[in-house]
């Protein structure tokens, strides 16, 4: 495949100067001299030697890329099921989403206030870090934090019941190894908090993420609770920022996928005049719903918690019940199964992305 | 912003100068290709200033949540909250008011949100040992006047609310010194308080608690109906600001809100939080509960309560949505030296009229 001038990554004045004096494919560079390009594009000698530096490191890696540049179907699929969930300890919410919060994508949560958007993504944090043999990822979490809504007294609530469960669960040595390793003490370690004061700071958090993501790969959650805050106010202009959203959208989505990390962003409800109804809406606008990859919403009805899959490329809309216990977010009490402590451990002894679909009945 | 300290090639330093940007803010919120366009420098090289600046911007790095517990950043996780000078409100609570955010009360006129409002100005001033924060309290009026007399008497029975605490230390401190107090008739006047005044008391020491009663009586006055859109405006900027000072100089800061009434019944299109059987819902609607941190809502019961022969009407403090409280509610009275809570296995509870 030829590679075009406009391309290549070189500054925007060099580029066109480049096409201007009739070079269009990078082919028609390679055979040049610093001298020739100087005179020929009219651009300085020291940016003659940059592009033609540039290109031949390009050359040297096209062979490369040209081996890995496409990917068959079945190797994304397998790639998909092998990078995992991270379960949410709900396991009707787990079911819904086909597993858990699925890594390399973006997963939004939009809900009223108190219903409970900060305590399911404190959930998720305490989650990833579930040893691999208990079906859990193993990992770290990072915890952007723009509304200091943040106690780190319910995540250790939240810790020690985890903790608990796990030890419930112990069944084989290796778990029982796992086991030892896990407390509460290590889970609050693996578990990273920024705090960002306005959406200066967010955007700047953003920027850094892939440097921090490179420093500690066990990091596989990005959680940014909330996005909406530092975009609700300060902004007269609200074309900007929409393209700030749009801009940060893009770099969230790029991070999950490049790094395999999970990204949730939690987002506020705002009303909305439809016909006369007022309606309750995620905020920050129409076209920041169609940023994220899935949409969760929580919503109340009467005095029951239901959570809606709103959005998804790959899971049939749905609803459910939960509720949030001292132990953190867990499934509603069902009257029909009264064991519904067994239902939990029997999601979390296996990998529901390898499992096939029909054993989920229980 | 000085361009110069950032770790940068000097290349990269003439070219941002040259295309005239000033601040850090300038810089972040222009895209990577955009940026290109401007300073004439190539991809990698914006990726670079990108990553410079937004490191100089970013003021501490991560911390883990061990740390937080350990109590090794103070500045983001105190350890301790703001005491209601009753064990039985800090047991519900879980130690009090959180140091950082918003906590707003809301109830019915009468309900006694003033009476909670003068007991944290009093609490604030104990040393920290004692629940309180060893500074004093700004309390900003927006309806009434502010109860002199009232906030005089519960100062004389100070010894008498808080019985373990020795009376030298009660008798050593200068209560009304403390609490300043201002009267804002309009919006206008409340945000001018709220950006400049309180600002400067925060920042020499001399308080660490605002109080806002009541929030809703000028943002409800003010508007009129339609104009929904002009008041959430007002409401964010204002709530911003409350935030912003809450969270540098680790302030509570306790908003009084009103209530309205709940006529049609069940609405999809209004967030009743759960609260099924209430017949009110705090004013100010979603925009304003989308910025508080801590809801509580305070009812008057029917019936008294009895303590030292002295009775009080029962009124249930409860609380709504906080991020560290489950929902939960407790019983309190108020008497002559303020609100107590009342203990589950309490005090007789007499449904008569008192």
């Amino acid at each position: 495949m030829q590679r075009t001038v406009p391309s290549l990554p070189l500054a925007p004045s060099v580029k066109v100067k480049l096409l201007h004096a009739g070079f269009q494919l990078a082919t028609d560079l390679t055979d040049m001299s610093p001298l020739q390009l100087c005179k020929a594009a009219g651009i300085s000698q020291e940016e003659a030697v940059e592009v033609l530096q540039m290109l031949r490191c390009d050359t040297q890696s096209h062979q490369e890329r040209a081996a890995t540049e496409s990917i068959t179907a079945l190797d994304l699929l397998h790639k998909e099921q092998a990078q995992g969930s991270i379960v949410t300890f709900s396991s009707r919410l787990d079911d819904v989403l086909g597993g858990g919060v699925p890594v390399g994508k973006t997963t939004e949560i939009c809900g009223a206030p108190g219903i409970g958007k900060t305590q399911l993504c404190m959930q998720l944090a305490v989650d990833v870090q579930i040893p691999v043999c208990f079906g859990g990822l193993g990992g770290k979490a990072l915890y952007i934090d723009t509304e200091g809504s943040f106690v780190v007294q319910r995540v250790a609530d939240m810790a020690e019941a985890a903790v608990k469960h796990c030890t419930l669960l112990a069944e084989d040595t290796e778990q029982k190894q796992a086991l030892e390793e896990l407390t509460v003490e290590k889970v609050l370690s693996s578990f990273f908090l920024v705090r960002c004061h306005d959406y200066v700071e967010l955007l700047a958090e953003v920027y850094l993420l892939p440097d921090f993501l490179a420093e500690h790969p066990e990091v596989r959650l990005v959680i940014i609770d909330s996005i909406a805050f530092p975009f609700r106010h300060d902004f007269e202009d609200l074309s900007q920022r929409t393209r700030l959203l749009n801009g940060l959208a893009q770099q969230l989505i790029q991070i999950a996928t490049q790094h395999s990390v999970a990204v949730v962003l939690s987002n506020h409800m705002t009303t909305r005049l439809l016909n006369g109804q007022s309606k309750l809406v995620p905020s920050l606008g129409e076209s920041w719903g169609h940023t994220a990859t899935q949409r969760l919403i929580l919503h109340w009805e009467g005095s029951k918690r239901l959570a809606s899959l709103y959005k998804s490329p790959s899971q049939m809309e749905a609803t459910i019940q939960y509720q949030i216990t001292v132990q953190g977010f867990r499934d509603a009490p069902d009257k029909l199964r009264p064991t519904v402590e067994l239902c939990a451990v029997s999601s979390l002894s296996g990998n529901h992305s390898k499992r096939p679909r029909m054993e989920d009945q229980s | 912003m000085d361009w110069e300290h950032l770790d940068l090639n000097p290349r990269i330093i003439a070219a941002v100068k040259k295309a005239n940007f000033r601040s850090a803010k300038d810089i972040l919120c222009v895209s990577g290709p955009d940026l290109q366009r401007l300073t004439h420098l190539s991809k990698s090289d914006v990726q670079r200033l990108h990553c410079a600046v937004a490191a100089a911007v970013r003021k501490s790095p991560a911390v883990t949540a061990l740390q937080l517990m350990k109590g090794e950043c103070p500045a983001l996780e105190a350890g301790h909250r703001l005491s209601f000078a009753c064990p039985v409100l800090d047991r519900l609570m879980r130690g009090g008011l959180p140091l950082r955010g918003i906590t707003e009360l809301a109830g019915e006129s009468a309900a006694g949100k003033t009476q909670f409002c003068l007991q944290l100005c009093l609490s604030v001033q104990y040393p920290q040992e004692n629940g309180g924060l060893s500074s004093g309290a700004v309390y900003i009026c927006t309806e009434d006047s502010f109860p002199i007399k009232r906030l005089r008497q519960l100062i004389t029975q100070q010894p008498r609310l808080r019985p373990d605490l020795p009376s030298s230390l009660i008798s050593s401190i200068r209560f009304s010194d403390n609490i300043y107090i201002e009267h804002t008739a309009d919006l206008e006047s409340l945000q001018a308080c709220v950006s400049q005044r309180v600002p400067v008391l925060l920042k020499r020491g001399l308080v660490r608690l605002v109080v806002v009663d009541s929030v809703a009586a000028l943002f409800r006055s003010e508007f009129q109906a339609d104009e929904a859109i002009k008041r959430s405006r007002h409401l964010l900027t204002f709530s911003s600001t409350l935030h912003r000072l809450s969270h540098c100089y680790g302030a509570p800061v306790l908003c009084v809100n009103q209530v309205t009434d709940v006529v049609d019944g069940p609405n999809p299109g209004r967030c009743d939080y759960g609260l099924v059987e209430s017949k009110v819902l705090p004013a100010l609607g979603i925009a304003w509960a989308n910025q508080v941190m801590v809801r509580l809502m305070l009812r008057r019961l029917e019936g008294c309560v009895e303590s030292d022969e002295r009775s009080s009407a029962v009124r249930k403090l409860e609380v709504v949505f906080a991020p560290h409280l489950p929902r939960a509610d407790c019983l309190c009275g108020v008497w002559e030296e303020g609100v107590r809570g009342i203990p589950d296995d309490g005090l007789t509870l007499q449904p008569q009229s008192c």
